[in-house]
């Protein structure tokens, strides 16, 4: 290669940087905002069609959004926030709200409330109450959901039961489920199984206790004799037959809310967050009949079901055009229109005049769904503070591995596993202080 | 003291004789170094991404190893204490070296025994030998994708092929993937299953022994297990041990069967090493934790495969030393 020819390379391979360069630094546009999501492909079209409705209304302004599951959509967040390139608005989870807005990356958004950029006005105070983190709102709650069991009622009919009490505690669920086995000879129960660890945070809410202290550095109480009670009677239940045991859930696990227990009639009653019932109503068709039905509570305790925002809306600090961001928010959670596109897929929605505007177009699973809500809300639980960091290394790590699924796979007694993962939670929650 | 002082001038003649034996082909080391820049820009495709994708990584990660990174956070300094810690309080991390340990331990002699035994049958001069020999390698090509772990779970689901012919043969289905004491077989005999690419290096091994020594073990009255055992295995034992270093290095990093087939259960029995790493790292955001584990995997590998060497001296045999 001659001298000239090595010249013309270099300056070709600058000329390609320099434009490259040029053309990131164009693609800035102010007037460009950033959306992501999680969900599943009914929320992406619904959120992507209600985009196109607001810019139809605000020409000018771009909405950029992206969307994954779950899982890789923390992936993603966590690695933008590294790199602090973070969106405008983002969907934020009560696992990790207090975490992102204690570590400074969420902007709080009573400002624009008070600018009145975000109108709450027909939003009741305890809908907004659980997107608080230290008295100030960081989270805009998309919709309120809560836990339930499932029943179905013709399995129900079938063995000549009457519904359980509404109140019912967890004595009366094994009394009930050991009949319904009892009569039917299928399932009473089958899975996800009830040794979620939001089962055990809803327990301890019913017990009128907070799972951890405020400070987030230990526990919020120190009786462990309700839970170690809830685990005994699910080995109970399950050396009896009356549950699907740990070890057929575990190997069924992955198969979809499709082949959920309840769906191919195997089981009679199954757990679930209402806002994730859609797709088991829907698998199972139109000639099965089920009913959304509190959660069962310790004996003598106050009800296990508390309101629970399913999901947020934030503005993250590093935002540029919050006012902007704030706006898109308040069409999201207010305008009747583009609801009647979300159609409560995030959960009830939280402003009255919404949910009004919704009743008469709801279908069967939707009126469950609200009426479901509104006879809980009738005695609900004031929703305990969003989890401490560190909440989900103990999820994984400790309550799932070294609790749960040694105890019910009958490794280790209750007694030893709960104090494995009373000292194994406290050493991660030690490191809050 | 004084030393130093009487040494100087020869050093400094030595250096002045250096310089000028430098000073002579100047013209053409310089004209090396021109050349050396025109190939560095042809390679620097591959250069500029290994730098940025590769080793910035790899050495970033060093660094995190001995911080509390976790991505939200800069992560200040902790010393050892993610060392401390992986040893001494993680006791998921115990299961997991326990799961990794168990699985090589079946998973490579049983995969070269298995690749080896093909590769005898498959080396005769049989009609439609070729075909079989690609039916055989393909599993491997598709073996570690997504698609086959999949297809591993259906099989072995509560409903699956396997448990229908269990049940066909009169036995009670099995919970494969549910029971801590049979998932794990599983995955070993999906990776025994991709036997393939060790199949297809043994049969070029054994092509290479000359037929003259098995004629001449046959005249002697060998049978035919004796010329396996005298004449093949032998000669063969370079082969085994390329093999076997790289089944080592391959399966320490087992981690596409165990997330998709088993997802680390049940009773963290199936959770590999790099199954667990994934998870601090992707799941729990505790990069710092994750990379410091990921340099003992290195340090793991490393040492297994040093010894592999250290050992092979005993046991295999070139022809070139000494017969």
């Amino acid at each position: 290669m001659s001298r000239r020819h090595f010249k013309f390379v270099l300056l070709a391979l600058t000329f390609i940087l320099i434009f490259s360069l040029g053309s990131a630094v164009l693609a800035q546009d102010a007037t460009e905002m950033r959306l992501v999501w999680w969900g599943s492909q009914s929320r992406h079209d619904r959120t992507i069609a209600v985009v196109e409705m607001y810019e139809a209304e605000n020409p000018g302004l771009d909405i950029v959004y992206e969307f994954a599951n779950f899982n890789d959509y923390w992936t993603l967040m966590n690695t933008q926030a590294a790199g602090g390139e973070l969106a405008c608005v983002m969907q934020q989870d009560y696992a990790y709200l207090s975490e992102w807005a204690r570590r400074g990356l969420l902007a709080p958004l009573d400002p624009f409330i008070e600018q009145g950029l975000l109108d709450t006005s027909t939003i009741d105070d305890t809908y907004l109450e659980g997107g608080r983190v230290d008295g100030q709102l960081y989270g805009m709650n998309l919709g309120s959901n809560s836990q339930s069991i499932i029943l179905d009622l013709d399995a129900f009919e079938q063995a000549g039961m009457d519904l359980p009490d509404p109140q019912w505690t967890w004595d009366d669920f094994e009394q009930v489920a050991t009949e319904l086995h009892d009569k039917l000879g299928i399932y009473a129960y089958g899975s996800p199984d009830l040794g979620d660890d939001q089962i055990w945070t809803a327990m301890m809410v019913s017990l009128g206790v907070n799972p951890f202290n405020d400070a987030g550095t230990d526990f919020g109480y120190t009786d462990d004799q309700p839970i170690i009670d809830h685990f005994n009677r699910l080995l109970r239940l399950q050396e009896a037959g009356v549950i699907q045991s740990y070890e057929e859930i575990q190997a069924a696990a992955s198969t979809g809310p499709e082949n959920s227990p309840i769906v191919t009639a195997e089981a009679a009653m199954q757990y679930q967050w209402s806002n994730q019932v859609v797709a088991i109503f829907s698998a199972a068709g139109e000639n099965r009949h089920f009913k959304l039905w509190p959660m069962p509570r310790p004996e003598g305790a106050r009800s296990a079901n508390y309101l629970k925002p399913s999901m947020f809306f934030s503005i993250p600090e590093a935002c540029e055009m919050k006012e902007e961001a704030a706006k898109f928010i308040s069409f999201f959670v207010n305008d009747l229109e583009a609801n009647e596109i979300l159609f409560a897929e995030r959960g009830v929605p939280v402003s009255s005049g919404v949910r009004e505007h919704l009743q008469p177009m709801l279908d069967e699973v939707g009126a469950e769904t609200f009426d479901f809500l509104e006879r809980v809300a009738a005695d609900a639980s004031p929703i305990f503070p969003p989890n401490p960091p560190g909440y989900n290394d103990i999820r994984n790590n400790v309550w799932i591995p070294l609790f749960k699924e040694p105890v019910l796979y009958e490794q280790i007694p209750v007694e030893e596993g709960m104090a494995i993962f009373r000292s194994e939670a406290q050493a991660i929650l030690a490191g809050n202080e | 003291m004084s030393e130093p002082i009487a040494t100087l001038p020869v050093s400094k003649r030595v250096d002045e004789a250096a310089s000028e034996a430098a000073s002579q082909p100047k013209r053409r080391s310089r004209g090396f170094k021109q050349n050396n820049a025109v190939g560095y820009l042809f390679i620097s495709p591959w250069l500029i991404g290994f730098l940025l994708f590769s080793f910035i990584p790899i050495a970033i990660s060093l660094y995190l190893a001995f911080t509390n990174y976790d991505l939200l956070s800069g992560g200040e300094w902790t010393g050892l204490r993610n060392f401390e810690r992986m040893f001494t309080q993680d006791i998921r991390y115990g299961r997991s070296m326990i799961a990794t340990f168990k699985y090589v331990l079946l998973v490579v002699p049983l995969r070269l025994m298995f690749a080896l035994a093909v590769a005898m049958l498959l080396n005769t001069k049989r009609r439609g030998v070729y075909w079989f020999r690609a039916a055989y390698y393909i599993p491997s090509i598709i073996g570690a994708s997504v698609a086959v772990a999949v297809m591993w779970r259906q099989l072995f689901g509560p409903q699956g092929v396997i448990n229908a012919i269990a049940q066909l043969l009169g036995f009670d289905p099995i919970n494969w993937l549910g029971n801590p004491d049979t998932a794990i077989w599983t995955l070993v005999i999906l990776a025994v299953w991709q036997f393939g690419s060790p199949m297809l290096i043994f049969l070029a091994g054994l092509r290479q022994i000359p037929s003259e020594l098995y004629e001449a073990a046959s005249i002697d009255g060998a049978t035919s297990w004796q010329r396996f055992y005298r004449v093949t295995l032998p000669l063969l034992t370079p082969i085994i041990f390329f093999n076997l270093i790289m089944q080592i290095i391959a399966n320490f990093r087992v981690f596409t069967q165990a997330f998709i087939v088993t997802a680390g259960g049940p009773l963290d029995t199936t959770l590999f090493y790099t199954l667990y790493l994934y998870r601090r790292a992707f799941n729990d955001f505790q990069m710092g934790y994750a990379s410091a584990m990921a340099w003992v995997l290195l340090l793991i590998i490393g040492f297994f495969t040093a010894l592999s060497f250290r050992l092979s001296r005993y046991w295999v045999f070139y022809e070139t030393k000494e017969g």
